[in-house]
């Protein structure tokens, strides 16, 4: 199946107009964190769900999978934030993920079989994957809120050199001798990541996205 | 846990409906509202879990706005106070429950008594 090229902007508008359909219809507050639960289940009027998704596709490792047909979204049981807080950032951007691929890839065609799935899974980094997180990062760390955000920890919009932070904490790792699956992430996007209940990770990769954090 | 499916369809459905004009409806809220975690809800509403204790369902009832001994005997149950209400006066309690099921009383007549009893000492009328 041909998967359409997106722009990056194009992603990021239809991940604010969502966001703004979201609180034309329902009002509530505009600030961070991005009520990602209530668009997918009450503007989208989607139904979640929490199950054995390993089971459940008879497939390893998969995070989410939204049955477009039957307008249904299930997310991993390991990831229910409810049982362990600790997930909530990684939840959180399953759901935005699934969400993107409901904004961006429900109408395309997937053959004869009727039943559409679309998966979040570790491993798949194909051209529909990647519009999915690209989408769930604007989505959930929208271009404003996170300049407000950033404004509101250093009173001024200039980017931050993290090269010598991130250098040393290089080194710190090696000598550890450990390696870190889910990279290395500054404080600054840390404590930036609690305010938009994301991981640190796709806090820095937004910040580095945005031009206001440098690594190198 | 062999699940019920049909109080898990029911709760599922009511809040689907509240949910599209309330966020606070959401799985997760109306989970932590309840005391259970999400994926006990869903699977409860999936009927792959039994329905959870009496006092989860009474407080479903409230959220959802239905009738909680209906909903509690959906699930299989009755209210814990109705036990302790036969406890507290066992012989005389348990014919008067008896007597009106030996004389097949239907639903209107028994509320008839009762609203005839609240009337004579003065209660508030029933809640429905």
């Amino acid at each position: 199946m041909r998967v359409p090229y997106l722009h990056k902007a194009d992603i990021e508008a239809a991940a604010n107009e969502l966001l703004m359909s979201y609180h034309y219809k329902f009002g509530m507050e505009e600030a961070p964190p991005v009520p990602v639960e209530e668009i997918l289940e009450s503007l989208l009027g989607l139904a979640l769900e929490f199950d054995d998704l390993d089971a459940l596709l008879n497939k390893k490792g998969v995070l989410g999978a939204t049955w477009v047909n039957e307008r249904r979204v299930v997310i991993n049981e390991m990831l229910d934030p409810t049982e362990d807080p600790s997930v909530e950032g990684r939840y959180r951007f399953t759901l935005a993920h699934e969400l993107g691929h409901w904004q961006l890839h429900r109408h395309l065609s997937f053959g004869e079989d009727g039943q559409t799935i679309l998966c979040r899974s570790k491993s798949k980094k194909d051209p529909m994957e990647w519009q999915a997180d690209c989408f769930a990062g604007y989505l959930l760390m929208p271009k404003k809120d996170v300049i407000r955000s950033w404004e509101e920890v250093f009173g001024t919009h200039d980017p931050y050199d993290a090269s010598e932070e991130l250098y040393n904490m290089q080194s710190r790792f090696d000598e550890a001798g450990e390696a870190s699956e889910e990279g290395l992430v500054v404080d600054l996007a840390r404590d930036l990541a609690e305010v938009f209940q994301v991981s640190g990770l796709a806090m820095q990769i937004r910040l580095v996205d945005m031009g206001l954090l440098k690594l190198r | 846990m062999p699940g019920n499916p049909q109080f898990g369809m029911f709760i599922r459905s009511m809040r689907e409906e509240k949910k599209k004009r309330d966020p606070a409806y959401s799985l997760r809220k109306f989970a932590e509202a309840a005391g259970i975690s999400a994926t006990f809800m869903s699977k409860v509403e999936n009927g792959e879990f039994d329905p959870p204790a009496p006092d989860k369902i009474k407080k479903m009832a409230e959220l959802l706005e239905v009738n909680s001994d209906e909903l509690l005997a959906m699930a299989g149950k009755v209210d814990p106070d109705l036990s302790g209400i036969i406890r507290d006066q066992p012989r005389a309690m348990a014919d008067f429950l008896r007597t009106a099921r030996d004389l097949n009383l239907g639903r209107k007549e028994i509320e008839a008594l009762t609203d005839k009893l609240r009337a004579e000492r003065c209660l508030d009328p029933s809640e429905e």
